[in-house]
This record gives structure tokens, C-alpha cells and sequence, in this order.
């Protein structure tokens, strides 16, 4: 794609990106000028919801939408903006706050503006200690140029914008979960209804938009709805970033429409340029761990909201592409995606605590070499029963959990299966045995 | 009332309800653990999840929905269609029931809760007798939580209602979850124990065996405990509480449902107030004064006795010396019969209110809450029956007065006989008495233990505690409630009500039942009284 014009990532690179003057220079903050004094709200979330923009944060709801179930009569209403991160592989928010925070800051102010809120939340996880900073930095910029604060450019909009650092939970990057953390408490997802569009933070109307959601903002509003749905397809439409990151030659963040295939991703020259050493892909997991698993004949996949589920796969995720060479014991990469999600569940719902936990246990015996075949049904049977149907439980928690294990254990059975075949025989008897 | 289908059956339930508690009242026995009807819902337990049936979202046409909900947190709906019976909905329940047992020690037979055990109830009803898993289990710590509490946090299901019953209840917030996923445990912060004067009710609510009561801690085996429903005498609230005995030994009383007066909480001073019942001075047997000494009568000659004796004095000094000591530690149908007795001996007899123990100031909880928010009190009154004695008084007719009064009176000689009833868990009689003690020629004291009352006494009547009684009692609101005796009265005692039945000339078996049904012709409010509780109930 050597037409691409980059637009989120545009201004990476440039020297002193991450000041307000060079932001500006480069046409920054022309969206919120075209919106707050052109525009009316509602007419925001109207071009919003005609371009199509689906959430970048993992679930890819339309952005515009989700602003549509906001009360009519709301007096008071909160935005969160989730720069929590907190999947695997990914790291495209990081990117976006650590070389464009103003960009960042004019998809808040005009995401606020169509909103009607008065108050936005950065929640940021708590390991980004620079980035913190560096949105910080740009926030009061922001507030020294009148962008943020009372009346607005002269609109006579208000917006304040605080970061809330979060303190490391993986969970909390759940939309209710977070808003329960900014409100001190436990981050453990609530039970829905109400849903936050009703009642959410301190009990207001409030919206969750993902950083990278909101960064297309401006630049919807400036070029239009039109022009953002050109790129990529009708379903999947406007740039979006997507990590690679694995052994291969060049693991990183990348902008591109969602037209792309997860093989350009690991092979193509603008992006990972293929596989480091003479290793080859064994597997990927495209969307973040939590997913599912692609076999290396599959990665033929697109990289757009539709095709990852004809590939058994949950979702497009983070488009955040883990590579697992062909050095890699399957073994291990089973307990190590078990091991995460049965440290990361917040312990509430039964099946995903107790459920997560056992197949950390299962993965772990098989990666130590005491791996029986019934344990691969079991791991299964096991995955499957948490995510078995919907509702089994309150936040996705355990389905991200169940995708990768369940997709390993489909997917490169074969594998495991002669893994266990060639160890020391009498292995597992002996460990379980001593067990019970 | 709505209308709801519930596995084909329609029934009638209360509006605003969740499905769970419509269900519970209608009779399903739906396996849930984070449910309690008295705290908010968090719907973590997975346990009671169901199928509704939704309209499409297309055709508008109503069918099942390829998705769990919980009942829990469903509010009843009229119209509403939703089934426990099918596949999905048992699939979940036996793997839920699975998932709860993987760290579970199964330690029942060292455990107190075994035999009331909704791990052991639900494992035999909705879950497998066999578990898969085979890995080292996570071993949860036992703590000490509290002066009177013990967790073991390894049967531990992670319900939740402890940590929400110190939140929403007792707002003492002791109660806290550490950690995450499977190495999610209760605990309490650091130097800040569980220590609550209604802290007793996290046992209760905890559906398993992991919040111990030290007090209950190895003393019996649940299934050799019968309960019997009574009212607590430890304050005018009139807690409803269930009396666990065995072989006449009380071990432990429970709260029961009771919308309005308790909800379904007790206070540990009422929950563990009842050791007294089991003291070795109690009195046992009547004892009439010959001079310096005390000799034991025979109940049979107890009537006699008494009739005797007060037929006497009232000849001597006329009936307007005569008073009668109603203790509000007394069933309502004890303090008619004895005030109907002693008026039928001396007409105008003074009908005294007993002496009414206070302590303190009412205990509002959640601690430090608005008055409309209040979900439990502990009243002042320390004792169960302080209005329905009173009420008596007054509808018997006549001349009545309160304690101090009586005190004052009877110190300047205003009375020359009583009948003075205690039955104070509590040492009780005022200095004051000694002088009134003076004044009175004929004295009969009917009290549980010995004091300066019983050793000035003509003639001595052993009371008995209330589990060993029936009758009712009026609580502070003026709602009368049954209870029940629960143990046997002490080998050579009577129950008060018997002999307060046959000293008014009636023959057979004292029921408070029946005296209730006397009384209601003079007074309505003892009308209809053990009628069936209100709702909602639960089991657990």
C-alpha cells in the first residue's frame, strides 16, 4: 500500500511532536475549532455515527452509537477515556500519548463536546509512568492555550480533563471495572443493567471511549464521514493501528486500513518485514491473547472486525499480532495464556475464577511434562464451560481466557498430543500421584 | 402482583421482585449462594442463572434467547417467560457446583456447618459426585477474624454477603476481598477486627462452613439440633430467633425472618445472652419462709398456699394493701393470669409495671445512618414485654403505677403484700427494695435466681427462662409475637404458666394458645396472633 496516507501516526517522528506549537503547525486542533464553532453536538455524534467508527479498544462497537444511549434530559455527563491497555501485546495507545498527546486531547475535547460532558477521566494503567507525564505536559498546554477549562475556544463549552492512574489490573481496562476503580474502589466489573450510558460513574450518564476511538475524532470531523469511510471497508472503515511484535524483524506499531491480512503484517516491508533468523510462524494470536490462535496456514486472515470469527477467533481485538516461532514448545505458550488470565481475573464470577486458575494448573502440569491426553479434553471442556454461552458471567473475562486455551488445544492438538506421547512414560501417574 | 411463567407453570408473585425470590416463594429450590434478599445483588455466585424468553429482535416473535441470565438480578416483569429446567441452564449449575468444590478441602466431617450446608445441599442436588480435577490445591488461610468470628477462608465461596453485611447492615465495613481470581479471600484490615454488635449475623449469612462462631465452634453436630421458633427476650425489639437445642441443652440461637422487626438480623447481645439459662444456682423448687428458716413445699400445695395466704391479709388489712409486680420479663398471658388472680383476691389491688432494665441509648444501624435508612436497632429496654405488661395492667382495670413509683409507695407503707416477679437474666433488685422489704407482711417472689428479694420472701416460686415457657410477647411497636418452649423445665420446676393456671382455678395443661384465646374476648390485640409469617422468607 505505498498510496497509504498516514493520519493517526502522522506526526510520530516529527521533532517536538508532542508540543502543543508543532501539533498546531502541522493542523492539529482544527477538528475542535470545526466542531465546537461550526457544529452543534448532536451533529457531531450524527457525522460519528455516518462515518462508522467502531471502538478501537477491542469490542468494535460504534462509537456513535454507544453516544446515542446517553439520557435525552441528562444534566451532568462523565468521559471516560480508557488508555488502560492492559492486553497482552498491545501498545497503541502508548504510542499515540507518547508522540501525540495533542491529538489524543482534541479527540477528548470533541468526544466531550458531542457528549455533553463536563468532566473527562484519563484512565491511564499505572505502568505508563512517562507517559503519564507526557499527558500531563500536554494537558496543561492545553489548558494554558484555552482549549481545556471554561468556555472553550469561546464556545462557551467546559471541559475538564484529569488522568487517573490505575493500579494494575488487567480487568480494569473492562469498561465498569474502570469506572468503579476512578471511583476508588476495587476494580471489579459491575453487573449491568445500568448500563454506564445510564448510570455510570458516581452514578452520572457516562461514556468509555478508547484512546485510539477518540483519535480519529479529529480528524472525522475535519475531513469528514465521507472521507473516512474510503478507507478500508464499508464494515471495518478508516485507519487503524495495529502492533506486531514476536521474532520478527521488525516488531512494532503500524497504521493501516483494515484491509490488511495478518501475513502483511508479520511479512510485509512497512511493516514487521518478516520473520527474524530463519525462524517461520507456528502460530499468531492477531488481536491480542485474548483472541484466540491462528495456525500458520491461516494467516491469510484480514485484519478487519468481520473475518477473524470464520477463523474461530473472538474477535479483531487490539489488532495487536503476537508471532510464536516454530522454536516454540506449544507447551508453554498454553500455560503461559493460561497463567495470565488466572492471575488477572478479579475472582467475583465462579467460573471464571475457579475456571482460569484450573486451567493454569492443567497447562502448567502439561508444560512440566506430566501431561495426559484426557487433560487436553478436560482443558476444553473446561475453557468451554466458562464461555459456553453468554451470560455465564458478568464482564469477557473469561472468554478472552477461554479463546487462546481452547484455540491451542484445537488448533495444534497434534502437536500437544505428541509432546505428551514423548514424555517419560509413567510421567503424569507419578506427579499425580504424588498430587493426591 | 405479576404474572410470570416459570417452567411452564404461571404463577403470582410480588412486583419488583427478582425472578430468584419469586421463584423461592412459589417453591423452586433454585441453587444461589451470592443472593440474599436483605443485601444488594452482585450476581457473582453464577449459580442461578436462567433462560428468558425475549422478543426477536426482527420478527418481534417471543422465543428462548441463546443466553444465561440471572435471576437474581432480573426484576419480575408481567408477561414475563423464563425456565430453570432445560439443559443449559442444569450444565451450568453442575459445572458451577464443580468449580466452587476445586480448592474446597471437603472437610465436613470436621466441620460445624456440615448438616446445614448449601456446598453439601447443592453438591448432592445440582452437582457431580466426582471431581476432575486432579491438581494441588490453593489452601486458604484460617484466620481469626474477630473476639467472637473465625474464617476459614478455604471453604470459602466468595459470595460476598459477609463483606456486604458489614457494608450495608452493621456499616462497620470490616469486612473487605484481597487478592485476585482464585486466591480471592475475605479478610479484614490490618488492626481492625471484626467486631460489631451484630457482627454474629456474617455466620448466619455465610452459606457455607467458612464464618465460624467461636461461641458454636465444635460444640454439636447441626443434625442433632432441633430448632423451635421463639421471640428473643434481650431487648423491646422482640427479635423472631430459633432455639437450637439438644437433650434439653440450648446451644445456639439464630435469627429468623421476620419482615419489619428484624428483618433477618439479631444482635450478638441477644444471640449469645442465653447462657444463663443453663446456671447451676437457679432456682428450682418453692420454698415458704418458717421463721429464720426456708423449707421446700410441694407444687401441689402451692394454690393453697398462696389463696391462703393473701384471703388472709386481705381479711386483715383490706385489698387496697395488696400489689402485684408484673415483670416485663413476663409472656403476656402470664401477667393476665397473675393479675386476673390477684384481683379476683383483692379488687383493688395495685397493678405495678416490674422494674424495666436500661442500658445506653438505642443502636441504630448501619452505624451513623439517616433516620429512614435504619435496617436494625438495638433498643435501650432490656427487656422483651415491657408494653404488653403494661397493657394489662391498664385493661385489667383499676389502680396501676410503674416501678418507682412503687417503690416510693411501698416504702411509706402504702402496701403491706405483694407479688413481685423478676426473671432477670441480670442481678436486678434496687437497694431501695431492702426498705420496701420492711414494710411487707406477705411476700411472694417469683424470680429465677436468689437475691435479697427471695431471702426476705414468705414464700419463693422458681421462674423459668423464656425457652422453657410459651406465651407472647409485645414488642416496643406493640406487635404481639408467639414463641415457643423450646427445652424442658429444670427437674423439680414448673413452668410459671402452669402454676399461675392452676393458682387461678384452672385445671389441665397451661398452652399460651389457649390463655391467648381467653384474653382475646377482653382484648383484640391478642386476636389472630402466630398467623403465618409474612414474606419474604428464605432459607438461607
Amino acid at each position: 500500500m505505498p498510496d497509504y496516507e498516514t493520519v493517526l501516526l502522522r506526526n510520530v517522528g516529527v521533532e517536538g511532536s508532542r508540543t502543543i506549537d508543532v501539533y498546531r503547525s502541522r493542523g492539529g486542533y482544527r477538528g475542535v475549532e470545526k466542531a465546537l464553532k461550526q457544529m452543534a453536538d448532536d451533529e457531531v455524534v450524527e457525522e460519528v455515527k455516518r462515518a462508522n467508527l467502531r471502538g478501537r479498544g477491542g469490542a468494535g462497537f460504534p462509537a456513535g452509537v454507544k453516544w446515542g444511549f446517553l439520557p435525552k434530559d441528562r444534566e451532568r455527563t462523565l468521559l471516560c477515556v480508557n488508555a488502560d491497555e492492559s492486553e497482552p501485546p498491545t501498545f497503541c495507545n502508548r504510542v499515540l500519548m507518547e508522540h501525540d498527546p495533542h491529538q489524543v486531547i482534541e479527540g477528548i475535547i470533541i468526544a466531550g463536546f458531542a457528549t455533553r460532558a463536563q468532566v473527562a477521566y484519563v484512565y491511564m494503567r499505572v505502568e505508563f509512568h512517562e507517559q503519564f507525564h507526557i499527558m500531563q505536559v500536554a494537558i496543561d498546554e492545553a489548558y494554558a492555550a484555552g482549549l481545556l477549562g471554561k468556555n472553550i475556544l469561546g464556545s462557551g463549552y467546559d471541559l475538564e480533563v484529569y488522568v487517573h492512574r490505575g493500579a494494575g489490573a488487567y480487568v480494569c481496562g473492562e469498561e465498569t471495572a474502570l469506572i468503579e476503580s476512578i471511583e476508588g474502589k476495587r476494580g471489579c466489573p459491575r453487573i449491568k443493567p445500568p448500563f454506564p450510558a445510564i448510570e455510570g460513574l458516581f452514578r452520572r450518564p457516562t461514556v468509555v471511549n478508547n484512546i485510539e476511538t477518540l483519535a480519529n475524532l479529529p480528524h472525522i470531523i475535519e475531513r469528514g464521514a465521507d472521507w473516512f469511510l474510503g478507507i478500508g471497508t464499508a464494515n471495518s472503515a478508516g485507519p487503524k493501528l495495529f502492533c506486531v511484535c514476536g521474532p520478527v524483524n521488525r516488531p512494532g506499531c503500524y497504521e493501516a486500513p483494515m484491509t490488511i491480512t495478518c501475513e502483511e503484517l508479520i511479512m510485509g516491508d512497512r511493516f514487521g518485514q518478516g520473520m527474524s533468523g530463519n525462524a517461520s510462524v507456528q502460530a499468531v494470536f492477531p488481536g491480542g491473547t485474548s483472541m484466540g490462535v491462528l495456525k500458520a496456514d491461516e494467516v491469510h486472515m484480514k485484519m478487519d472486525f468481520d473475518d477473524p470469527r470464520n477463523f474461530g477467533l473472538l474477535g479483531l481485538g487490539t489488532a495487536a499480532a503476537v508471532v510464536v516461532g516454530d522454536k516454540t514448545d506449544m507447551r508453554d505458550v498454553l500455560r503461559n495464556m493460561a497463567r495470565f488470565y488466572a492471575l488477572e481475573s478479579c475472582g467475583q464470577c465462579t467460573q471464571c475464577r475457579e475456571g482460569t486458575n484450573w486451567m493454569y494448573r492443567i497447562a502448567s502440569r502439561i508444560a512440566s511434562g506430566a501431561g495426559r491426553i484426557e487433560d487436553l479434553d478436560l482443558l476444553e471442556e473446561v475453557a468451554g464451560r466458562m464461555g459456553m454461552m453468554p451470560g455465564l458471567s458478568i464482564c469477557g473475562l473469561p472468554d478472552g481466557a477461554t479463546f487462546p486455551v481452547r484455540g491451542i488445544v484445537r488448533k495444534f492438538r497434534s502437536e500437544l498430543e505428541e509432546h505428551i506421547r514423548g514424555q517419560e512414560p509413567a510421567g503424569a501417574e507419578r506427579v499425580l500421584s504424588v498430587l493426591n | 402482583m405479576a404474572k410470570i411463567t416459570i417452567d411452564e407453570k404461571v404463577i403470582e408473585c410480588r412486583d419488583g421482585v427478582p425472578v430468584l425470590q419469586a421463584a423461592i416463594e412459589a417453591g423452586w429450590d433454585i441453587p444461589h449462594y451470592c443472593y440474599h434478599p436483605g443485601l444488594s445483588v452482585t450476581a457473582s455466585c453464577r449459580l442461578c442463572l436462567m433462560e428468558m424468553q425475549l422478543p426477536h429482535p426482527k420478527t418481534g416473535e417471543m422465543g428462548w434467547v441463546p443466553k444465561l441470565f440471572p435471576s437474581c438480578q432480573t426484576p419480575v416483569r408481567d408477561g414475563m417467560i423464563v425456565r430453570f429446567d432445560s439443559e443449559v441452564v442444569r450444565d451450568n449449575q453442575k459445572s458451577c457446583m464443580e468449580y466452587f468444590l476445586i480448592d474446597h478441602p471437603l472437610d465436613c466431617p470436621v466441620c460445624d456447618q456440615a448438616g446445614e450446608c448449601y456446598l453439601q445441599d447443592y453438591s448432592q442436588k445440582f452437582g457431580n459426585s466426582k471431581s476432575r480435577m486432579v491438581e494441588q490445591k490453593l489452601v486458604g488461610p484460617k484466620k481469626d477474624i474477630g473476639p467472637k468470628t473465625y474464617l476459614y477462608s478455604d471453604r470459602c465461596v466468595m459470595c460476598t454477603r459477609c463483606v456486604r453485611f458489614t457494608e450495608e447492615i452493621s456499616g462497620t465495613h470490616e469486612l473487605c476481598s484481597v487478592n485476585r481470581g482464585a486466591r480471592r479471600e475475605i479478610d479484614v484490615f490490618p488492626g481492625m477486627p471484626l467486631d460489631n454488635p451484630i457482627q454474629g449475623n456474617v455466620v448466619d449469612v455465610c452459606p457455607v462452613g467458612s464464618l465460624l462462631d467461636k461461641d458454636f465452634f465444635f460444640k454439636q453436630r447441626v443434625w442433632f439440633l432441633s430448632g423451635t421458633p421463639s421471640v428473643c427476650p434481650g431487648c423491646s425489639t422482640g427479635c423472631a430467633i430459633r432455639v437450637d437445642q439438644n437433650e434439653n441443652t440450648v446451644f445456639r440461637l439464630k435469627p429468623r425472618s421476620n419482615p419489619g422487626v428484624n428483618d433477618w438480623w439479631m444482635c450478638d447481645e441477644g444471640r449469645f445472652g442465653f447462657k444463663y439459662i443453663h446456671d447451676e444456682k437457679r432456682l428450682t423448687a418453692p420454698t415458704v419462709r418458717r421463721g429464720a428458716d426456708t423449707e421446700e413445699v410441694r407444687w401441689d400445695d402451692v394454690p393453697e398456699i398462696v389463696s391462703f395466704r393473701f384471703e388472709q391479709h386481705v381479711a386483715k388489712h383490706g385489698d387496697d394493701s395488696v400489689a402485684v409486680v408484673l415483670s416485663p420479663m413476663m409472656s403476656c398471658e402470664e401477667a393476665w393470669l397473675l393479675v386476673k388472680f390477684i384481683r379476683g383476691i383483692a379488687p383493688a389491688a395495685t397493678a405495678v409495671t416490674g422494674f424495666v432494665p436500661t442500658v445506653g441509648e438505642a443502636q441504630h444501624f448501619p452505624v451513623g445512618c439517616d433516620a429512614e435508612n435504619v435496617k436494625f436497632t438495638i433498643l435501650p429496654e432490656k427487656c422483651p414485654n415491657r408494653r404488653g405488661v403494661e397493657l394489662i395492667a391498664e385493661r385489667a382495670g383499676g389502680e396501676t403505677c410503674g416501678f418507682d413509683e412503687f417503690v416510693k409507695r411501698a416504702t411509706s407503707g402504702a402496701f403491706s403484700a405483694a407479688w413481685i416477679v423478676g426473671g432477670y437474666p441480670e442481678a436486678w433488685v434496687p437497694k431501695e427494695m431492702t426498705k420496701v422489704v420492711k414494710q411487707l407482711e406477705t411476700l411472694v417472689v417469683q424470680d429465677i435466681f436468689a437475691n435479697t428479694l427471695t431471702a426476705a420472701a414468705s414464700l419463693v416460686l422458681p421462674a423459668c427462662a423464656w425457652v422453657e415457657r410459651d406465651g407472647s410477647f409485645m414488642n416496643h411497636a406493640g406487635k404481639v409475637q408467639p414463641f415457643e418452649r423450646a427445652i424442658r423445665v429444670r427437674d423439680g420446676a414448673k413452668r410459671d404458666g402452669q402454676y399461675l393456671f392452676e393458682i387461678s382455678g384452672h385445671v389441665g395443661l397451661y398452652s399460651g394458645d389457649h390463655v391467648r384465646e381467653m384474653m382475646a374476648d377482653e382484648m383484640k390485640e391478642f386476636a389472630n396472633i402466630g398467623d403465618a409469617p409474612p414474606k419474604p422468607v428464605h432459607q438461607h
